[in-house]
């Protein structure tokens, strides 16, 4: 186990140098930060020169790569264009995705392995086409239209019927609250409607993609053998199909998992948070447009949160499948 | 999202007389409806924007959302009230008494117990600091050797001496030049003991100890950028004490997420960036709220950045304005929420102000005919497809090309750029739209003279000579800052020059109507209509009052309070 977890984290390693490369390769061929000062006539040569020799852009690529990459492995990301330090920033803005993400993939998680399980082993009955339909409901709503309905249809009945505000719908915090226990209180309020938009889409899909694996694996020769056996009909389920059905789901989880973390942006965007999405949009709405410091530093952290999940996502296959370990 | 035309007035004796009159005022501003509150409770009003500095008095700073933060923190000598009569605020001043009219001079008496909250006396050293920053005289400097660079010069270059007595509080200015709307300057005082420390132009620029230093009934407890700001009372505040414990500014730059917001009780007090009939609807039928939607000192408009070639030619700005359906804008965009309103026909002044004038001359009329017309006489030939194509300059033998900008994330903006493209193709002109969040367009894109075209708001005091910095000859970057349009006219600065030394008001009036007509035959800018403000509250707050200068509603807030 130790020999395959080191084999992987090397290759990650590998795979995230790479993707650096690629990423600035991207960035740096994508627009010129200095377009905007060379289209005003109003500005000299002599700026442009001097900005071009600020920002390094006057060395060859691999050069302006490898300074980059030296201060990054230094936790330096640099600076955006409004001159605030970019890590610091990212930091901050990554903490607010994961307060509204976490919650969000675990109930998904949690709801499509129920509902995926309950659909497949009640195949065809009105239970499973009744949650196939909301499903397919869910899946093909788009998140704006989820969060506008939550909000105007729920988050005000559950206030007024309660008799204050406990489900709010700007903003991941209320300024100025003090202690911490109420500060947690908030945090949570305010998380609920950004989290239940995000684990009624997400899990939408999560859950057919369970009920279709575990479909597969019911139907399979050591299942008919197991039942054969006179195994009960729980064991059959939850020790043999439902373990070999979550391996493909836990994929796409993991997968999924780093894909929210970079940038659940419609749903930041409906609630007023302040997270990795709006991040990435002010990077690139902005007259330097890209902010380059910015979309490097969002697509680097997001790269190496996609290969630590896939690492995860190798790990638990492991623990679901003993064969892999011997791969 | 909305910028304000830096205060100055001149027409201070035409609003309220006793304003420009010799003898002093003795009144403290507050509202006029006055409703019995009781202390605590917190007040979230959602801003349309960040800001994107502290100090509102430096050129880049310059915003209305800075202004309804700051006006509660740093100290105002003369408050315009919700009918743009001045009333002098002795909370800071007991009087203000014109001594001599030759030369103009200008007693001030300061409040005794006026102190900022780290415990400095607010002194004549306050209005000498204030007076030089904001003077554009070079000789006076910023900490580290640079140049101030304010968000408006007028009134305060045409004072002599600025000198303290009584223990600094007494303070005694002298003009070299007259100046009618005296009553304007020092007003959004800056800490003159701070701001020598960390500098006028940088040391605001950041959230921290320098801001937190208040002149006002608030302090600034706390700043999260892109979320909220936060203000409490000031505890070292000598008037009458703030009724709520807290107002909580919240960015919200997207309109539709403000009514589910106040009906949520997330928020109690908005007012869109701009107004719309469709979100009138809706905040009226949220229950409990109150929705007063009144004419303001505010205007929309687009620019044109000379600094570009072919805007350069007035001929072709004349053109786009002659092919702006500027009626058709009005009747889909205001006339939904209110009838009054018509096309604007004057910058300086707005329709609600009796000075107010039809400058336009036949400049405003929408004409296609026309418009084609000045741009083949300005060398561009039609091409096959409908759009003209210039035989110079940078896009020659290609589709006239311009690119307008405004704020993101406001529908009716959007709106108006739809509409201007769709009026602009009908003439030959491809419109293509960039728009940019409200810090980037007023941050960067327009001060720095990055657009081809932008359409925004313009938001004025009573006081025409607010707009001087706008329409003055960009060259003068120190008294111009606000010229993003590198528009310059001698004629325009000699009449600027002549009316800010007016010190009869209908003759100062006239002035500017004059320097407005130049404005159109030079079509520096295009104005498209006064802009009505829509402000919605919860009923539970009293006292809140809607002002339609650019002190907007805040202006009263240490009176607002939960209805006892």
């Amino acid at each position: 186990m130790t020999g395959f977890l080191i084999r992987r984290v090397l290759a990650g390693i590998v795979t995230l140098l790479v993707a650096s490369f690629l990423l600035f390769l991207l960035v740096a061929v994508s627009g010129d930060p200095l377009a905007t000062l060379m289209a005003n006539p109003n500005v000299s040569h002599a700026t442009i020169a001097a900005a071009r020799q600020e920002l390094g852009l006057n060395q060859p690529l691999l050069v302006r790569y490898w300074t980059w990459l030296t201060h990054v492995l230094t936790g330096n990301f640099g600076t955006s264009t409004t001159g605030q330090p970019v890590g610091a920033e990212l930091g901050g803005r990554l903490l607010v995705t994961l307060q509204m993400v976490v919650p969000a993939v675990i109930l998904s998680a949690i709801f499509a392995v129920l509902v995926g399980v309950v659909s497949a082993v009640h195949q065809y009955s009105v239970l499973d086409h009744a949650l196939t339909a909301v499903a397919y409901l869910f899946y093909s709503t788009p998140v704006f239209v989820v969060a506008i309905m939550l909000k105007d249809f729920l988050a005000v009945d559950v206030n007024n019927a309660v008799g204050h505000t406990i489900l709010y719908t700007i903003g991941q915090n209320t300024p100025g609250t003090t202690g911490t226990g109420a500060i947690m209180l908030d945090a949570a309020e305010h998380t609920v409607l950004p989290v239940l938009t995000l684990t009624l889409i997400t899990c939408a899909g999560w859950s057919r993609y369970q009920r279709a694996q575990l479909l597969d694996v019911l139907n399979a020769d050591y299942i008919r053998l197991a039942r054969a056996k006179g195994l009960s009909p729980r064991r059959v389920l939850f020790v043999h199909a439902l373990r070999n059905a979550l391996i493909p789901v836990v994929t796409v989880i993991a997968i999924d998992f780093a894909v929210l973390l970079g940038g659940a942006v419609v749903t930041e965007t409906a609630f007023g948070w302040e997270g990795m999405g709006q991040f990435l949009l002010n990077g690139l709405e902005g007259p330097v447009s890209p902010d380059t410091n910015v979309v490097q530093a969002w697509m680097l952290v997001v790269a190496a949160i996609v290969i630590a999940f896939n690492i995860i996502a190798d790990i638990l296959y492991s623990l679901l499948d003993p064969r892999i370990r011997l791969a | 999202m909305r910028r304000l035309a830096a205060l100055v007035l001149t027409t201070a004796c035409a609003i309220g007389a006793a304003a420009c009159s010799s003898s002093s005022a003795t009144s403290t501003p507050s509202t006029s409806a006055t409703s019995s509150v009781k202390s605590g409770g917190t007040l979230t009003y959602a801003l349309d924007e960040d800001v994107d500095g502290f100090n509102v008095n430096y050129a880049n700073d310059d915003e209305e959302v800075l202004r309804e933060i700051i006006e509660n923190v740093w100290p105002q000598v003369f408050v315009p009230t919700p009918n743009l009569k001045l009333e002098l605020n002795t909370n800071y001043v007991t009087s203000a008494t014109v001594t001599s009219t030759s030369p103009q001079t200008v007693v001030y008496q300061i409040n005794p117990k006026a102190t900022w909250s780290d415990g400095v006396p607010i002194t004549a050293a306050d209005f000498i600091y204030n007076w030089e920053a904001q003077s554009g005289n070079p000789k006076y400097k910023d900490v580290g050797g640079a140049v101030y660079l304010p968000t408006n010069t007028a009134g305060y270059d045409q004072i002599k001496s600025v000198t303290g007595s009584h223990g600094g509080k007494t303070v005694t200015v002298v003009f070299s030049k007259p100046f009618g709307d005296w009553q304007v300057l020092f007003s959004d005082l800056v800490p003159a003991h701070i701001a020598e420390k960390v500098g006028f132009n940088n040391g605001f620029q950041t959230f921290g100890a320098s801001v937190k230093v208040s002149g006002g009934p608030y302090e600034i407890q706390s700043y999260t950028q892109g979320e909220d700001l936060v203000e409490v009372p000031n505890p070292t505040w000598w008037g009458k004490k703030p009724s709520l414990s807290k107002v909580v500014f919240r960015f919200i730059l997207d309109d539709s997420q403000i009514p589910a917001a106040i009906e949520n009780g997330e928020v109690q007090l908005a007012e869109p960036a701009l107004a719309s009939l469709s979100f009138k609807d809706v905040v009226d039928s949220i229950p409990n709220t109150t929705t007063q939607v009144i004419a303001g000192l505010e205007f929309q408009h687009i620019d044109f950045n000379q600094a570009n070639p072919y805007l350069a030619l007035s001929d072709v700005r004349h053109a786009i304005a002659d092919g702006t359906n500027r009626a058709e804008l009005v009747q889909r965009i205001v006339a939904p929420l209110t009838s009054s309103i018509a096309p604007l026909e004057n910058r300086i002044w707005m329709p609600i102000q009796p000075q107010y004038e039809n400058t336009s001359g036949s400049y405003g009329d929408y004409s296609t005919t026309e418009a084609k017309s000045l741009l083949e006489a300005a060398g561009f030939k039609l091409g096959s497809d409908g759009y003209f194509q210039p035989d110079f300059g940078p896009e020659k033998g290609k589709d006239f090309t311009l690119t307008i900008s405004t704020t993101s994330g406001v529908a009716v903006r959007s709106e108006i750029e739809q509409l201007f493209q769709a009026d602009m193709k009908a003439i030959g002109i491809k419109i293509v739209i960039q728009n940019y969040s409200a810090n980037t367009l007023f941050g960067t894109v327009g001060p720095k003279g990055e657009f081809d075209l932008i359409e925004f708001a313009w938001v004025q005091t009573p006081f025409a000579s607010s707009s001087l910095s706008i329409y003055c000859s960009y060259t003068d970057a120190s008294m111009c800052g606000e010229n993003w349009d590198h528009y310059s006219d001698p004629q325009v600065d000699t009449l600027y020059s002549e009316a800010l030394t007016t010190i009869n008001p209908t003759a100062a009036a006239r002035l500017y109507n004059d320097i407005d007509a130049l404005l159109w035959k030079d079509m520096a800018t295009l104005p498209l209509f006064e802009q009505p403000d829509l402000y919605t509250w919860s009923t539970s707050y009293g006292n809140v009052e809607p002002n339609p200068s650019s002190y907007n509603i805040t202006w009263n807030a240490a009176d607002w309070g939960l209805k006892a």
